[in-house]
Protein backbone atom coordinates (compact mmCIF):
# COMPACT_ATOMS: atom_id res chain seq x y z
CA UNK A 1 0.00 0.00 0.00
CA UNK A 2 1.43 3.33 -1.05
CA UNK A 3 2.17 5.59 1.89
CA UNK A 4 0.32 8.49 0.27
CA UNK A 5 -3.08 6.77 0.47
CA UNK A 6 -4.92 8.23 3.45
CA UNK A 7 -8.34 7.75 4.99
CA UNK A 8 -9.99 11.05 5.74
CA UNK A 9 -13.16 13.14 5.69
CA UNK A 10 -13.92 15.27 2.66
CA UNK A 11 -13.50 18.39 4.77
CA UNK A 12 -10.08 17.28 5.98
CA UNK A 13 -9.07 16.49 2.40
CA UNK A 14 -9.86 20.09 1.37
CA UNK A 15 -7.62 21.45 4.13
CA UNK A 16 -4.67 19.17 3.38
CA UNK A 17 -5.01 19.75 -0.37
CA UNK A 18 -4.98 23.53 0.14
CA UNK A 19 -1.68 23.37 2.03
CA UNK A 20 -0.17 21.03 -0.56
CA UNK A 21 -1.36 23.18 -3.45
CA UNK A 22 0.60 26.10 -2.06
CA UNK A 23 -2.39 28.22 -1.05
CA UNK A 24 -1.38 31.53 0.53
CA UNK A 25 -4.33 32.09 2.82
CA UNK A 26 -7.54 30.69 4.26
CA UNK A 27 -10.09 32.92 5.96
CA UNK A 28 -13.15 31.30 7.50
CA UNK A 29 -15.66 31.08 10.26
CA UNK A 30 -16.88 27.77 11.73
CA UNK A 31 -20.23 26.25 10.78
CA UNK A 32 -21.40 22.63 10.64
CA UNK A 33 -20.99 20.53 8.50
CA UNK A 34 -17.69 22.01 7.30
CA UNK A 35 -15.90 23.09 10.49
CA UNK A 36 -13.22 20.42 10.01
CA UNK A 37 -11.74 22.50 7.17
CA UNK A 38 -10.76 25.34 9.53
CA UNK A 39 -10.07 22.88 12.36
CA UNK A 40 -7.67 20.78 10.25
CA UNK A 41 -5.87 23.85 8.92
CA UNK A 42 -5.43 25.15 12.47
CA UNK A 43 -4.13 21.75 13.64
CA UNK A 44 -1.70 21.48 10.71
CA UNK A 45 -0.29 24.99 11.42
CA UNK A 46 0.86 25.59 7.82
CA UNK A 47 2.06 29.10 8.77
CA UNK A 48 5.05 27.36 10.31
CA UNK A 49 5.83 25.25 7.23
CA UNK A 50 4.64 26.77 3.93
CA UNK A 51 3.85 30.20 5.37
CA UNK A 52 0.15 29.87 4.54
CA UNK A 53 -2.02 32.19 6.64
CA UNK A 54 -4.99 30.58 8.39
CA UNK A 55 -7.34 32.94 10.12
CA UNK A 56 -10.66 32.58 11.90
CA UNK A 57 -12.39 35.84 11.05
CA UNK A 58 -14.97 37.56 13.24
CA UNK A 59 -17.71 36.67 10.77
CA UNK A 60 -18.37 35.23 7.32
CA UNK A 61 -18.65 38.75 5.93
CA UNK A 62 -15.19 39.59 7.26
CA UNK A 63 -13.78 36.32 5.89
CA UNK A 64 -14.95 36.90 2.30
CA UNK A 65 -13.63 40.48 2.41
CA UNK A 66 -10.25 39.18 3.59
CA UNK A 67 -10.37 36.92 0.54
CA UNK A 68 -11.18 40.01 -1.58
CA UNK A 69 -8.13 41.78 -0.19
CA UNK A 70 -5.82 38.79 -0.51
CA UNK A 71 -7.01 37.99 -4.04
CA UNK A 72 -6.38 41.59 -5.04
CA UNK A 73 -2.68 41.07 -4.35
CA UNK A 74 -2.56 38.01 -6.61
CA UNK A 75 -2.34 35.56 -3.71
CA UNK A 76 -4.04 32.18 -3.77
CA UNK A 77 -6.67 32.68 -1.11
CA UNK A 78 -9.77 30.79 -0.13
CA UNK A 79 -12.69 30.62 2.25
CA UNK A 80 -15.22 27.96 3.16
CA UNK A 81 -18.60 27.83 4.84
CA UNK A 82 -21.98 26.11 4.73
CA UNK A 83 -25.23 27.41 3.27
CA UNK A 84 -26.24 30.17 5.76
CA UNK A 85 -22.63 31.37 5.91
CA UNK A 86 -22.36 31.34 2.12
CA UNK A 87 -25.48 33.55 1.97
CA UNK A 88 -23.63 36.06 4.14
CA UNK A 89 -20.69 36.00 1.72
CA UNK A 90 -22.75 36.82 -1.39
CA UNK A 91 -21.97 40.55 -1.47
CA UNK A 92 -18.25 39.81 -1.33
CA UNK A 93 -18.55 37.14 -4.02
CA UNK A 94 -20.28 39.60 -6.34
CA UNK A 95 -17.49 42.15 -5.68
CA UNK A 96 -14.81 39.53 -6.39
CA UNK A 97 -16.55 38.62 -9.67
CA UNK A 98 -16.98 42.30 -10.52
CA UNK A 99 -13.29 43.02 -9.85
CA UNK A 100 -12.34 39.87 -11.83
CA UNK A 101 -10.37 38.36 -8.98
CA UNK A 102 -9.43 34.69 -8.71
CA UNK A 103 -10.19 32.90 -5.45
CA UNK A 104 -11.60 29.62 -4.18
CA UNK A 105 -14.83 29.35 -2.20
CA UNK A 106 -16.07 26.11 -0.65
CA UNK A 107 -19.74 25.54 0.24
CA UNK A 108 -20.50 22.32 2.13
CA UNK A 109 -24.27 22.59 1.80
CA UNK A 110 -26.80 21.94 4.56
CA UNK A 111 -30.59 22.07 4.57
CA UNK A 112 -32.31 25.46 4.42
CA UNK A 113 -33.84 27.92 4.03
CA UNK A 114 -32.74 30.11 6.91
CA UNK A 115 -30.59 28.48 9.54
CA UNK A 116 -32.37 25.24 8.56
CA UNK A 117 -30.61 22.08 9.61
CA UNK A 118 -27.06 20.76 9.69
CA UNK A 119 -27.93 17.72 7.57
CA UNK A 120 -26.89 17.35 3.90
CA UNK A 121 -28.72 19.22 1.15
CA UNK A 122 -28.20 20.44 -2.42
CA UNK A 123 -30.61 23.34 -2.24
CA UNK A 124 -27.97 25.99 -3.01
CA UNK A 125 -27.88 25.10 -6.72
CA UNK A 126 -29.80 28.22 -7.75
CA UNK A 127 -27.77 30.43 -5.42
CA UNK A 128 -24.51 29.14 -6.87
CA UNK A 129 -25.20 28.92 -10.59
CA UNK A 130 -27.84 31.61 -11.06
CA UNK A 131 -26.31 34.43 -9.09
CA UNK A 132 -26.63 34.57 -5.34
CA UNK A 133 -25.03 37.99 -5.27
CA UNK A 134 -26.19 40.86 -7.47
CA UNK A 135 -25.29 41.55 -11.08
CA UNK A 136 -24.54 39.53 -14.19
CA UNK A 137 -21.77 37.27 -12.98
CA UNK A 138 -20.92 33.58 -12.97
CA UNK A 139 -19.02 31.31 -10.61
CA UNK A 140 -16.99 28.41 -11.95
CA UNK A 141 -18.77 25.65 -10.03
CA UNK A 142 -17.03 22.32 -9.34
CA UNK A 143 -19.02 19.55 -7.68
CA UNK A 144 -17.07 16.76 -5.99
CA UNK A 145 -18.75 13.40 -5.47
CA UNK A 146 -15.92 11.74 -3.55
CA UNK A 147 -13.32 12.61 -0.94
CA UNK A 148 -10.70 12.24 -3.70
CA UNK A 149 -12.43 14.94 -5.71
CA UNK A 150 -12.61 17.18 -2.64
CA UNK A 151 -8.80 17.04 -2.65
CA UNK A 152 -8.39 17.27 -6.44
CA UNK A 153 -10.78 20.17 -6.96
CA UNK A 154 -8.84 22.49 -4.66
CA UNK A 155 -6.01 22.61 -7.19
CA UNK A 156 -8.36 22.53 -10.18
CA UNK A 157 -10.49 25.31 -8.65
CA UNK A 158 -7.50 27.58 -8.06
CA UNK A 159 -6.09 26.82 -11.53
CA UNK A 160 -9.37 27.68 -13.27
CA UNK A 161 -9.85 30.78 -11.10
CA UNK A 162 -6.41 32.08 -12.11
CA UNK A 163 -6.83 31.02 -15.74
CA UNK A 164 -9.95 33.16 -16.09
CA UNK A 165 -9.53 35.73 -13.28
CA UNK A 166 -12.81 34.63 -11.79
CA UNK A 167 -13.92 33.15 -8.46
CA UNK A 168 -14.35 29.38 -8.43
CA UNK A 169 -16.52 27.48 -5.97
CA UNK A 170 -16.46 23.88 -4.77
CA UNK A 171 -20.10 22.98 -4.16
CA UNK A 172 -20.12 19.99 -1.79
CA UNK A 173 -22.65 18.84 0.78
CA UNK A 174 -22.72 17.37 4.26
CA UNK A 175 -22.29 13.81 2.99
CA UNK A 176 -19.13 14.46 1.00
CA UNK A 177 -17.79 16.72 3.75
CA UNK A 178 -18.37 14.25 6.59
CA UNK A 179 -17.71 10.88 5.00
CA UNK A 180 -14.29 9.22 5.12
CA UNK A 181 -12.82 7.53 2.07
CA UNK A 182 -9.43 6.67 0.68
CA UNK A 183 -7.69 9.60 -0.84
CA UNK A 184 -4.38 10.05 -2.61
CA UNK A 185 -3.06 13.48 -1.72
CA UNK A 186 -1.68 15.71 -4.47
CA UNK A 187 2.09 16.34 -4.32
CA UNK A 188 3.42 19.32 -2.41
CA UNK A 189 4.16 22.38 -4.47
CA UNK A 190 5.70 25.56 -3.17
CA UNK A 191 3.71 28.76 -2.77
CA UNK A 192 4.25 31.32 -5.52
CA UNK A 193 7.01 33.81 -4.83
CA UNK A 194 6.37 37.57 -5.01
CA UNK A 195 8.36 37.69 -8.27
CA UNK A 196 6.22 34.90 -9.77
CA UNK A 197 3.04 36.67 -8.73
CA UNK A 198 4.22 39.97 -10.27
CA UNK A 199 5.09 38.12 -13.50
CA UNK A 200 1.91 36.02 -13.68
CA UNK A 201 -0.61 38.54 -12.33
CA UNK A 202 0.23 41.90 -13.91
CA UNK A 203 -3.13 43.19 -12.62
CA UNK A 204 -2.33 42.48 -8.95
CA UNK A 205 -1.98 45.24 -6.38
CA UNK A 206 1.68 44.76 -5.48
CA UNK A 207 2.56 48.35 -4.71
CA UNK A 208 3.45 50.90 -7.40
CA UNK A 209 6.09 49.26 -9.57
CA UNK A 210 8.49 51.44 -11.62
CA UNK A 211 7.50 49.94 -14.98
CA UNK A 212 3.74 50.45 -14.74
CA UNK A 213 0.96 52.62 -13.39
CA UNK A 214 -0.70 51.74 -10.08
CA UNK A 215 -3.08 48.81 -10.36
CA UNK A 216 -6.54 49.58 -9.06
CA UNK A 217 -8.76 46.74 -7.85
CA UNK A 218 -12.41 47.74 -7.84
CA UNK A 219 -15.80 46.66 -9.08
CA UNK A 220 -17.01 50.29 -9.13
CA UNK A 221 -17.41 52.11 -12.45
CA UNK A 222 -19.73 55.10 -12.36
CA UNK A 223 -19.62 55.72 -16.14
CA UNK A 224 -22.35 53.38 -17.47
CA UNK A 225 -20.73 53.18 -20.91
CA UNK A 226 -17.54 51.85 -19.32
CA UNK A 227 -19.55 49.62 -16.99
CA UNK A 228 -21.27 48.14 -20.02
CA UNK A 229 -17.86 47.51 -21.59
CA UNK A 230 -16.81 45.74 -18.40
CA UNK A 231 -19.92 43.59 -18.51
CA UNK A 232 -19.39 42.75 -22.18
CA UNK A 233 -15.85 41.65 -21.30
CA UNK A 234 -17.18 39.48 -18.45
CA UNK A 235 -19.74 37.89 -20.76
CA UNK A 236 -17.10 37.14 -23.41
CA UNK A 237 -15.05 35.45 -20.71
CA UNK A 238 -18.07 33.45 -19.52
CA UNK A 239 -18.74 32.23 -23.09
CA UNK A 240 -15.10 31.10 -23.29
CA UNK A 241 -15.48 29.19 -20.02
CA UNK A 242 -18.70 27.61 -21.30
CA UNK A 243 -16.81 26.57 -24.43
CA UNK A 244 -13.76 25.12 -22.67
CA UNK A 245 -14.48 24.03 -19.14
CA UNK A 246 -17.59 21.82 -19.14
CA UNK A 247 -16.89 18.63 -17.19
CA UNK A 248 -19.14 15.64 -16.66
CA UNK A 249 -18.99 11.89 -16.22
CA UNK A 250 -21.13 9.16 -17.79
CA UNK A 251 -21.97 5.90 -16.05
CA UNK A 252 -23.58 3.09 -18.10
CA UNK A 253 -24.96 5.60 -20.61
CA UNK A 254 -24.04 3.77 -23.83
CA UNK A 255 -27.19 1.66 -24.17
CA UNK A 256 -29.34 3.59 -21.67
CA UNK A 257 -33.07 3.93 -22.30
CA UNK A 258 -33.52 6.15 -19.26
CA UNK A 259 -31.08 8.61 -17.75
CA UNK A 260 -30.56 9.83 -14.22
CA UNK A 261 -28.88 13.21 -13.92
CA UNK A 262 -27.36 13.85 -10.50
CA UNK A 263 -24.43 15.72 -8.98
CA UNK A 264 -22.28 15.36 -5.87
CA UNK A 265 -23.46 12.90 -3.21
CA UNK A 266 -26.71 12.29 -5.13
CA UNK A 267 -24.62 10.99 -8.02
CA UNK A 268 -22.99 8.46 -5.68
CA UNK A 269 -26.40 7.24 -4.54
CA UNK A 270 -27.56 7.14 -8.17
CA UNK A 271 -24.62 4.89 -9.13
CA UNK A 272 -26.09 2.33 -6.78
CA UNK A 273 -29.54 2.95 -8.31
CA UNK A 274 -28.10 2.16 -11.76
CA UNK A 275 -26.52 -1.05 -10.39
CA UNK A 276 -29.84 -2.18 -8.85
CA UNK A 277 -31.86 -1.19 -11.95
CA UNK A 278 -29.47 -3.00 -14.30
CA UNK A 279 -29.91 -6.07 -12.08
CA UNK A 280 -33.64 -5.82 -12.79
CA UNK A 281 -33.00 -5.51 -16.53
CA UNK A 282 -33.74 -1.77 -16.72
CA UNK A 283 -31.35 0.00 -19.09
CA UNK A 284 -30.54 2.94 -16.85
CA UNK A 285 -27.60 5.32 -17.11
CA UNK A 286 -26.29 8.21 -15.04
CA UNK A 287 -24.92 11.52 -16.23
CA UNK A 288 -23.05 13.35 -13.50
CA UNK A 289 -22.30 17.03 -14.10
CA UNK A 290 -18.92 17.79 -12.51
CA UNK A 291 -19.25 21.47 -13.40
CA UNK A 292 -22.70 22.91 -12.68
CA UNK A 293 -21.58 26.14 -14.32
CA UNK A 294 -20.65 25.74 -17.06
CA UNK A 295 -23.48 23.21 -17.33
CA UNK A 296 -23.13 20.17 -19.65
CA UNK A 297 -26.02 21.42 -21.78
CA UNK A 298 -24.77 19.93 -25.06
CA UNK A 299 -24.16 16.48 -23.59
CA UNK A 300 -27.63 16.40 -22.05
CA UNK A 301 -29.24 17.70 -25.26
CA UNK A 302 -27.53 14.87 -27.19
CA UNK A 303 -29.07 12.28 -24.86
CA UNK A 304 -32.53 13.72 -25.54
CA UNK A 305 -32.29 11.96 -28.94
CA UNK A 306 -31.27 8.65 -27.39
CA UNK A 307 -33.25 8.06 -24.20
CA UNK A 308 -36.97 7.93 -23.38
CA UNK A 309 -36.84 10.08 -20.28
CA UNK A 310 -34.62 11.73 -17.70
CA UNK A 311 -34.90 12.00 -13.94
CA UNK A 312 -33.07 14.80 -12.18
CA UNK A 313 -32.18 13.48 -8.74
CA UNK A 314 -31.32 16.27 -6.30
CA UNK A 315 -31.44 16.87 -2.55
CA UNK A 316 -33.77 19.83 -3.14
CA UNK A 317 -37.23 20.67 -4.47
CA UNK A 318 -36.15 20.76 -8.13
CA UNK A 319 -33.44 23.20 -9.20
CA UNK A 320 -31.04 21.57 -11.70
CA UNK A 321 -34.10 20.04 -13.39
CA UNK A 322 -34.81 23.48 -14.88
CA UNK A 323 -31.46 23.53 -16.68
CA UNK A 324 -31.98 19.96 -17.89
CA UNK A 325 -35.39 20.92 -19.28
CA UNK A 326 -33.82 23.90 -21.07
CA UNK A 327 -31.19 21.60 -22.58
CA UNK A 328 -33.75 18.96 -23.62
CA UNK A 329 -36.14 21.64 -24.90
CA UNK A 330 -39.30 19.57 -24.64
CA UNK A 331 -38.06 16.58 -26.67
CA UNK A 332 -38.55 14.02 -23.90
CA UNK A 333 -40.03 13.84 -20.43
CA UNK A 334 -37.81 15.29 -17.70
CA UNK A 335 -38.92 14.75 -14.10
CA UNK A 336 -37.43 15.57 -10.73
CA UNK A 337 -37.06 13.56 -7.54
CA UNK A 338 -35.74 14.96 -4.31
CA UNK A 339 -35.90 14.91 -0.54
CA UNK A 340 -35.92 18.15 1.37
CA UNK A 341 -34.52 19.85 4.41
CA UNK A 342 -31.62 17.50 5.14
CA UNK A 343 -33.29 14.13 4.49
CA UNK A 344 -31.23 11.94 2.16
CA UNK A 345 -32.95 9.53 -0.23
CA UNK A 346 -31.98 5.86 -0.33
CA UNK A 347 -31.27 4.09 -3.66
CA UNK A 348 -34.65 2.29 -3.39
CA UNK A 349 -36.57 5.54 -3.12
CA UNK A 350 -34.86 6.89 -6.25
CA UNK A 351 -35.63 3.72 -8.21
CA UNK A 352 -39.27 3.80 -7.11
CA UNK A 353 -39.51 7.46 -8.19
CA UNK A 354 -37.99 6.62 -11.59
CA UNK A 355 -40.62 3.92 -12.18
CA UNK A 356 -43.47 6.09 -10.94
CA UNK A 357 -42.56 9.21 -12.89
CA UNK A 358 -41.13 7.89 -16.16
CA UNK A 359 -42.45 4.37 -16.85
CA UNK B 1 -16.22 -9.25 -1.88
CA UNK B 2 -18.18 -6.43 -0.26
CA UNK B 3 -19.38 -5.93 3.33
CA UNK B 4 -22.05 -3.32 3.96
CA UNK B 5 -22.27 -2.67 7.69
CA UNK B 6 -24.14 -0.32 9.99
CA UNK B 7 -23.27 0.16 13.66
CA UNK B 8 -26.00 1.86 15.68
CA UNK B 9 -26.28 2.78 19.34
CA UNK B 10 -26.02 5.64 21.80
CA UNK B 11 -23.54 8.50 21.41
CA UNK B 12 -20.66 7.82 23.79
CA UNK B 13 -20.68 4.04 23.20
CA UNK B 14 -17.85 4.37 20.71
CA UNK B 15 -20.04 3.72 17.67
CA UNK B 16 -18.24 6.15 15.37
CA UNK B 17 -14.77 5.17 16.58
CA UNK B 18 -15.49 1.46 16.17
CA UNK B 19 -16.52 2.23 12.60
CA UNK B 20 -13.37 4.25 12.13
CA UNK B 21 -11.15 1.43 13.38
CA UNK B 22 -12.94 -1.01 11.07
CA UNK B 23 -12.49 1.38 8.15
CA UNK B 24 -8.79 1.84 8.92
CA UNK B 25 -8.38 -1.93 9.21
CA UNK B 26 -9.93 -2.27 5.75
CA UNK B 27 -7.53 0.37 4.45
CA UNK B 28 -4.60 -1.63 5.88
CA UNK B 29 -5.99 -4.70 4.15
CA UNK B 30 -5.87 -2.82 0.84
CA UNK B 31 -9.66 -2.61 0.50
CA UNK B 32 -11.85 0.23 -0.72
CA UNK B 33 -13.57 1.77 2.30
CA UNK B 34 -16.26 4.28 3.10
CA UNK B 35 -17.25 5.60 6.54
CA UNK B 36 -20.41 7.68 6.70
CA UNK B 37 -21.47 8.92 10.14
CA UNK B 38 -24.82 10.25 11.22
CA UNK B 39 -23.67 13.70 12.23
CA UNK B 40 -26.84 15.15 13.71
CA UNK B 41 -26.76 17.09 16.95
CA UNK B 42 -25.55 13.88 18.61
CA UNK B 43 -24.35 13.94 22.15
CA UNK B 44 -23.65 11.47 24.89
CA UNK B 45 -26.90 9.54 25.34
CA UNK B 46 -28.39 10.49 21.94
CA UNK B 47 -28.50 8.01 19.08
CA UNK B 48 -25.58 7.67 16.70
CA UNK B 49 -24.85 5.41 13.78
CA UNK B 50 -22.20 4.88 11.16
CA UNK B 51 -22.25 3.05 7.84
CA UNK B 52 -19.00 1.30 6.96
CA UNK B 53 -18.43 -0.36 3.60
CA UNK B 54 -15.39 -2.54 2.91
CA UNK B 55 -15.06 -3.70 -0.67
CA UNK B 56 -12.62 -5.13 -3.19
CA UNK B 57 -14.18 -2.88 -5.85
CA UNK B 58 -14.86 0.87 -5.91
CA UNK B 59 -17.82 1.81 -3.70
CA UNK B 60 -20.82 3.54 -5.26
CA UNK B 61 -23.26 4.86 -2.67
CA UNK B 62 -22.19 5.54 0.93
CA UNK B 63 -25.93 5.60 1.78
CA UNK B 64 -27.67 2.21 1.69
CA UNK B 65 -31.15 0.67 1.77
CA UNK B 66 -30.12 -2.44 3.68
CA UNK B 67 -27.02 -4.03 5.13
CA UNK B 68 -25.14 -7.33 5.18
CA UNK B 69 -24.33 -6.79 8.85
CA UNK B 70 -26.25 -4.73 11.39
CA UNK B 71 -24.69 -4.14 14.80
CA UNK B 72 -27.21 -2.93 17.36
CA UNK B 73 -26.20 -1.47 20.69
CA UNK B 74 -29.47 -0.06 22.05
CA UNK B 75 -33.24 -0.51 21.84
CA UNK B 76 -34.03 2.49 19.57
CA UNK B 77 -31.51 1.13 17.05
CA UNK B 78 -33.11 -2.34 17.23
CA UNK B 79 -36.48 -0.75 16.43
CA UNK B 80 -34.99 1.17 13.52
CA UNK B 81 -32.55 -1.28 11.93
CA UNK B 82 -33.80 -4.86 12.52
CA UNK B 83 -35.71 -4.63 9.24
CA UNK B 84 -32.70 -3.28 7.37
CA UNK B 85 -30.72 -6.54 7.49
CA UNK B 86 -30.57 -8.18 4.06
CA UNK B 87 -32.28 -11.59 3.96
CA UNK B 88 -29.58 -14.08 4.95
CA UNK B 89 -27.61 -11.29 6.60
CA UNK B 90 -26.26 -10.94 10.11
CA UNK B 91 -27.53 -9.08 13.17
CA UNK B 92 -25.24 -8.70 16.16
CA UNK B 93 -26.47 -7.08 19.36
CA UNK B 94 -25.35 -6.35 22.87
CA UNK B 95 -27.74 -7.99 25.34
CA UNK B 96 -27.69 -5.05 27.75
CA UNK B 97 -30.60 -2.67 27.32
CA UNK B 98 -32.35 -4.62 24.54
CA UNK B 99 -35.89 -5.44 25.68
CA UNK B 100 -37.46 -6.99 22.60
CA UNK B 101 -36.31 -10.30 21.12
CA UNK B 102 -35.25 -10.30 17.45
CA UNK B 103 -38.29 -11.16 15.31
CA UNK B 104 -36.53 -11.89 12.02
CA UNK B 105 -36.08 -15.57 11.22
CA UNK B 106 -34.41 -15.17 7.83
CA UNK B 107 -31.14 -13.83 9.25
CA UNK B 108 -28.35 -15.06 11.55
CA UNK B 109 -28.52 -13.46 14.99
CA UNK B 110 -25.60 -13.20 17.41
CA UNK B 111 -25.32 -11.74 20.86
CA UNK B 112 -22.21 -10.27 22.49
CA UNK B 113 -22.64 -9.34 26.14
CA UNK B 114 -20.06 -6.62 25.77
CA UNK B 115 -21.45 -4.29 28.42
CA UNK B 116 -21.20 -7.05 31.04
CA UNK B 117 -17.71 -8.02 29.88
CA UNK B 118 -16.55 -4.40 29.91
CA UNK B 119 -17.85 -4.01 33.46
CA UNK B 120 -16.05 -7.21 34.43
CA UNK B 121 -12.85 -5.86 32.83
CA UNK B 122 -13.46 -2.65 34.83
CA UNK B 123 -13.03 -0.76 31.57
CA UNK B 124 -16.17 0.58 29.95
CA UNK B 125 -14.05 1.99 27.09
CA UNK B 126 -13.34 -1.61 26.00
CA UNK B 127 -17.03 -1.92 25.06
CA UNK B 128 -16.77 -1.18 21.35
CA UNK B 129 -13.66 -3.36 20.91
CA UNK B 130 -15.49 -6.29 22.51
CA UNK B 131 -18.21 -5.84 19.91
CA UNK B 132 -15.62 -5.54 17.13
CA UNK B 133 -14.00 -8.77 18.32
CA UNK B 134 -17.37 -10.53 18.15
CA UNK B 135 -17.95 -9.24 14.63
CA UNK B 136 -14.51 -10.38 13.45
CA UNK B 137 -15.07 -13.85 14.90
CA UNK B 138 -18.27 -14.26 12.86
CA UNK B 139 -17.05 -12.50 9.72
CA UNK B 140 -13.22 -12.37 9.59
CA UNK B 141 -13.30 -9.61 6.98
CA UNK B 142 -9.96 -8.17 8.11
CA UNK B 143 -6.96 -9.86 9.71
CA UNK B 144 -6.29 -9.11 13.38
CA UNK B 145 -2.83 -7.75 12.52
CA UNK B 146 -4.47 -5.21 10.21
CA UNK B 147 -6.97 -4.27 12.93
CA UNK B 148 -4.02 -3.51 15.22
CA UNK B 149 -2.44 -1.44 12.44
CA UNK B 150 -5.81 0.26 11.96
CA UNK B 151 -5.95 1.04 15.68
CA UNK B 152 -2.53 2.58 15.47
CA UNK B 153 -3.58 4.74 12.51
CA UNK B 154 -6.87 5.89 13.98
CA UNK B 155 -5.74 6.58 17.54
CA UNK B 156 -3.69 9.66 18.33
CA UNK B 157 -0.13 8.73 19.35
CA UNK B 158 -0.70 9.56 23.02
CA UNK B 159 -3.27 6.75 23.12
CA UNK B 160 -1.05 4.10 21.52
CA UNK B 161 -0.31 2.68 24.98
CA UNK B 162 -3.96 1.58 25.01
CA UNK B 163 -3.53 -0.72 22.00
CA UNK B 164 -2.73 -3.86 24.08
CA UNK B 165 -5.90 -3.29 26.14
CA UNK B 166 -7.90 -2.94 22.91
CA UNK B 167 -6.32 -6.11 21.51
CA UNK B 168 -7.28 -7.99 24.69
CA UNK B 169 -10.85 -6.69 24.39
CA UNK B 170 -11.07 -7.77 20.74
CA UNK B 171 -9.89 -11.29 21.68
CA UNK B 172 -12.34 -11.41 24.60
CA UNK B 173 -15.16 -10.37 22.24
CA UNK B 174 -14.24 -13.24 19.94
CA UNK B 175 -14.67 -15.63 22.89
CA UNK B 176 -17.98 -14.37 24.25
CA UNK B 177 -20.04 -13.94 21.06
CA UNK B 178 -22.82 -16.54 20.89
CA UNK B 179 -25.27 -17.61 18.21
CA UNK B 180 -28.90 -17.14 19.18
Amino acid sequence: MAEDIKLMKGNEAIAHAAIRYGADGYFGYPITPQSEILETLMAEMPWETTGMVVLQAESEVAAINMVYGGAGTGKRVMTSSSSPGISLKQEGISYLAGAELPCLIVNVMRGGPGLGTIQPSQADYFQTVKGGGHGDYRLITLVPSSVQEMADFVGLGFDLAFKYNNPAIILADGIIGQMMEKVVMPPFRPRKTEAEIIAECPWAAQGKLKNRKANIITSLELDPAKMEENNIRFQAKYRKIEENEVRYEEFHCDDAEYLLVAFGSSARICQKVVEIARGEGIKLGLLRPITLWPFPTKAIAAYADKVKGMLSVELNAGQMVEDIRLAVNGKIKVEHFGRLGGIVFTPDEVLAALKEKLF
Amino acid sequence: MKQEIIIAGFGGQGVLSMGKILAYSGLMEGKEVSWMPSYGPEQRGGTANVTVILSDDPISSPILNEYDIVIILNQPSMDKFENKVKPGGILIYDGYGIHTPVKRTDISVYRVDAMDAATEMKNEKAFNMLILGGLLKIVPMVKLENVLLGLKKSLPERHHKLIPMNEAAIKKGMEIIQKM
